[in-house]
């Protein structure tokens, strides 16, 4: 991961190890994934071990696979920057189902 | 690594020009340019009549199919406004017009309004034809996907029309295709209409994606030297930053289109509630209506922006030239420009502040909306700075800038009564909100349409519109649109509600029914005026004079092509090479009052110009 | 991919660099092809196009009263006898990993020119990517044949049915895209289409080995959907 490529007449292509590094990783963090469903953690153990293992992942195949760790900022930032209205979409509509399941269970379940 | 690698890697210096700046005498390194970085764009030349005016590569001619393929869907949004005008002002008088029929109209004049007619006009028409000239670049970068993006826009309208002449007719559920009633019997459309609309809106995505992704590409990596971002014209900034909303919104809009239409075909209950009809439980339960108005508004309110900042970059450009002075505070109109477009995804549910969502959403995006009037009135005062003592000529292109700026001041402020809840309650689903959008995105970018068609039909067809026949069409337009929407915010006001197909006899109809009449004859002159322009091209084509290169005395790249009107390939054997902003106007010292970005700056060494 | 080596103009590395290549003329991703730019611009925009579909099953899955089915006892496989959870979409998630994998070495071969290699790798993903949509497949008909339907199931909210086909047959879609694209590809890689800059079918413009690389982004794309997918709609 240390492999920077600042000189200028290895700047194309790494070498393979580093691709077989990631895949290996990818697979590792799939299994550890898949195994917080075996063994059936719940609650916030679950879901925070979901994401971080999703994000690595994530972060790992956009990184080298799609490049984006040698790439420059300019193209990083027009690329990460617009997650912002989907992060602000997220949090609202969050914040909208549950009050909208508040209104379900209150009108037809309580009855008001 | 093999040689050819270090090749395709190490970018070769293409200049199309000696790279010392030539001009004898001058410093060497004052013109100097650093030489092409990317190689020649390797154009198809077209030869049959097919591929050069049909299914054709070349951005130009792209761009004047979306134009007429847009003004004939426009049209058809007039006629259909006429019609509903008709019945408003004269009840009955249409024998034909039912309620089904007026819905119908309504929702099929808002959507074509919309998005086939602003969105593909600014976008594919002026964008398309405008942004390669003015950066500098022969063509988009990918011709081919840009063809296809028209016809792809082609069929979009095709099956929008078809929409007309299925059983149950189109769509009659309003623009925003609300569910559940949108797809539940007893709306008018709900059959097949409904199913046409939203396959050619998603027809419509898909092809606009084609397009937005070349107008992006070509702005970011096919400018040509010397042409910075901050150097660009900014009728450029405000179509590349309306392409990135567009980029970035339609997506919300593809996928509830999809949702819905498999809530209509499948019988899946995304958004459909449990509904009680006539006393019985209907299949669908449990999905959100509301779901649906968040997606839709988070497509909606940037597809207001994306009609809205091509419109304001290319008034900025036309009141700049035909004022002769430079536009004023340009980095503050780009990064308004930008500002405006980053804000305008936190925005959206200002349109839902009745639907029932979380309460305390209406504080957040109340918020965000007065946030957002900032950069816009920054906007309004450069155009205003950029008209003060400047040598204004007040030709028929000013007279629509003028028209715009004030038009669009008025909308605008009417924007801040319903951007706050409490003021929005009583006035939402009525004709105030009617009159706030018509003035603020329908007619405002309507005027700036105007005025580019004036400006830039000289660099298109190379023969200049009638003086005279243009003044006569923008007066009428002016006053005519100020004689519909300005009484339509008192009928707001007494509360006369919008979508009613008729008022009959409740009391708003004692004072409101002059009113009515008086818009609809309104609405039948301006409607009418606008059919001047097309007598007028018509005529121009025919016995117009001729226009020459640069008729305006502009500095921007599109007047300084090879030919006029360009060729294909647009600037003949060399690109030209930029060496400032496009606002250099009356620069004291000059020799004319204009200096064309192409002007090395040895040219030009005792003005004061500025540094760009 | 790398810093490019630009006649005349000198990268700066970070922020400044991002500053700098933002201020400069002609391109703004300096030694970006414009086609790669595309592609992530496209990407970009297909990301919200997933983020909505995801958006919209977060709220429908939060907000319906009734009970949402278990995901890992519905698409549970019985191996042996035992029933296993997940295994199939386990199994599904390795496939296309590992197609991942290999159009990812594909793209270092193609830059390096390696007809051969990068011709045998492409293909080799569009055989991971068939085998992953044949396993979406017979997916979707083991939970047909289990009653599950767009719009209604027999474990709980009906809307698990609806958000299920829906999200995974977009997915799927974009994967049966990339596959016919990566067949193509390797035809084209085969016939050296690449090296000698044959013009395409359509486009008429020259064969490059960046198109290699094009591809691969699309492809990675696919598999990072699917990585957010397995994450939230099996193990949720």
């Amino acid at each position: 991961m240390t492999e920077t490529n600042n000189n200028k007449e290895q700047a194309s292509t790494h070498k393979i190890g580093i691709y077989l590094w990631i895949w290996g990783l990818l697979f590792v963090l799939s299994f550890f994934s898949y195994m917080v469903d075996w063994y059936q953690f719940q609650g916030i153990l679950r879901w925070s071990l979901i994401l971080f293992f999703m994000f690595l992942k994530a972060g790992l195949i956009m990184a080298f696979f799609m490049h984006l760790f040698w790439e420059r900022y300019a193209l990083v930032n027009v690329l990460l920057w617009p997650m912002t209205a989907i992060a602000c979409f997220i949090f609202l509509m969050v914040a909208e189902f549950e009050y909208l399941l508040f209104s379900r269970l209150f009108y037809f379940v309580v009855g008001g | 690594m093999s040689e050819e690698f270090n090749d395709n890697k190490t970018i070769q210096a293409q200049s199309s020009e000696v790279m010392t700046g030539g001009a004898a005498g001058a410093t060497p390194d004052m013109d100097y340019v650093r030489p092409a970085e990317i190689p020649e764009q390797d154009l198809y030349h077209a030869h049959s009549f097919i591929t050069k005016w049909v299914f054709c590569q070349d951005a130009k001619v792209i761009g004047v199919q979306y134009f007429l393929l847009a003004t004939f869907t426009g049209i058809v949004g007039l006629i259909l406004s006429w019609l509903m005008r008709l019945q408003l002002g004269f009840p009955g008088l249409a024998g034909f017009m039912t309620a089904e029929h007026y819905y119908q109209f309504v929702t099929m004049h808002g959507m074509i309004m919309v998005v086939y007619f602003l969105t593909a006009l600014f976008l594919g028409g002026f964008g398309n034809y405008l942004i390669p000239l003015m950066v500098g670049a022969r063509d988009m970068v990918f011709p081919y996907v840009n063809m296809i993006s028209f016809w792809m826009f082609f069929i979009a309208v095709a099956v929008l029309m078809a929409s007309f002449f299925v059983p149950g007719g189109p769509t009659g559920a309003g623009w925003t295709l609300y569910p559940p009633q949108t797809i539940l019997e007893g709306t008018p459309g709900s059959g097949m209409g409904i199913l046409l609309m939203l396959i050619s809106l998603s027809l419509f995505v898909i092809g606009f994606t084609m397009g937005g992704l070349n107008y992006m590409i070509t702005v970011l990596q096919a400018r040509t030297r010397g042409m910075t971002l901050m150097r660009m014209p900014l009728t450029v900034w405000g179509i590349f930053t309306a392409t990135v909303l567009a980029m970035l919104a339609f997506p919300a809009l593809l996928v509830s289109a999809i949702m819905m239409t498999l809530d209509k075909v499948l019988g899946t209950s995304f958004f459909m509630p449990t509904i009680l009809k006539a006393g019985e439980v209907l299949e669908y339960g449990g999905g959100s209506p509301i779901l649906f108005q968040h997606l839709f508004w988070f497509f909606g309110h940037p597809e207001v922006y994306i009609v809205a900042l091509p419109a304001f970059g290319i008034v900025s450009d036309l009141i700049s030239v035909h004022a002769r002075k430079n536009i004023f505070g340009y980095r503050m109109m780009v990064w308004a420009i930008v500002g405006i477009g980053a804000l305008s995804f936190f925005v959206w549910a200002h349109h839902m502040y009745v639907s029932g969502m979380n309460p305390w959403f209406g504080f957040f995006f109340a918020t965000t909306t007065l946030i957002i009037a900032v950069p816009t009135a920054m906007k309004v005062y450069n155009w205003i700075l950029t008209l003060w003592r400047g040598n204004i000529r007040i030709n028929t292109v000013m007279l629509w800038c003028l028209g715009f700026i004030v038009t669009f001041v008025n909308g605008g402020i009417t924007g801040i009564f319903l951007g706050n809840v409490s003021v929005d309650v009583p006035l939402s689903d009525t004709y105030f909100v009617i009159a706030h959008f018509h003035m603020v995105m329908g007619i405002a970018p309507l005027m700036v349409i105007m005025g580019a068609v004036y400006h830039w039909f000289p660099l298109v067809a190379g023969r200049m519109l009638d003086e005279t026949l243009g003044k006569w069409h923008f007066w009428i337009t002016f006053l005519g649109a100020y004689s519909i929407y300005f009484p339509m915010h008192y009928l707001g006001f007494i509360g006369v509600p919008r979508r009613y197909f008729e008022m009959y006899d409740s009391p708003y109809m004692t004072s409101a029914v002059g009113m009515n009449e008086f818009i609809s004859l309104a609405a039948f002159i301006v409607g009418a005026a606008q059919f001047i322009l097309i007598f007028n091209i018509i005529k121009t084509l025919k016995t117009g004079k001729a226009a020459g290169q640069n008729p305006w005395k502009a500095n921007s790249l599109e007047w300084y092509t090879s030919t006029v009107p360009p060729e294909h390939g647009n600037f003949g054997d060399r690109l030209p090479v930029v060496h400032r902003w496009p606002y250099d106007f009356s620069v004291p010292g000059a020799k004319d009052d204009f200096i064309p970005q192409t002007t090395p700056p040895s040219e030009v060494v005792h003005t004061e110009v500025e540094k760009t | 991919m790398s810093d490019p080596n630009i006649q005349g103009y000198e990268l700066k590395p970070g922020f400044r660099g991002m500053a700098k290549d933002t201020g400069s003329d002609q391109t703004m991703f300096k030694g970006v092809h414009w086609g790669k730019a595309m592609m992530w611009i496209f990407l970009l925009s297909d990301t919200f196009v997933f983020s909505c579909f995801l958006i919209s099953y977060m709220k429908g899955r939060g907000s319906t009263p009734e009970e949402w089915p278990n995901p890992s006892e519905v698409f549970a496989l019985d191996a042996f006898g035992v029933p296993v959870p997940l295994l199939l979409i386990a199994i599904m998630t390795f496939v296309l990993i590992t197609s991942s994998g290999t159009m990812a070495i594909a793209v270092k071969y193609g830059y390096e020119k390696n007809r051969k290699m990068c011709g045998w790798l492409v293909l080799a993903t569009a055989i991971g990517g068939l085998t992953f949509v044949g396993m979406q497949a017979f997916e979707w008909s083991k939970l047909i044949h289990e009653g599950v339907r767009p719009w209604e199931n027999p474990f709980g909210a009906p809307q698990f049915g609806s958000f299920f086909f829906m999200i995974t047959g977009f997915h799927g879609t974009h994967v049966s895209i990339g596959v016919i694209f990566l067949f193509i590809y390797a035809y084209k890689v085969f016939a050296g289409h690449y090296d000698t800059g044959k013009r395409g079918w359509f486009t008429s413009m020259k064969g490059d080995y960046v198109e290699i690389e094009i591809l691969g982004l699309y492809w990675h794309f696919v598999d990072l959907v699917w990585v957010f997918i397995f994450a939230f709609f099996y193990l949720w």
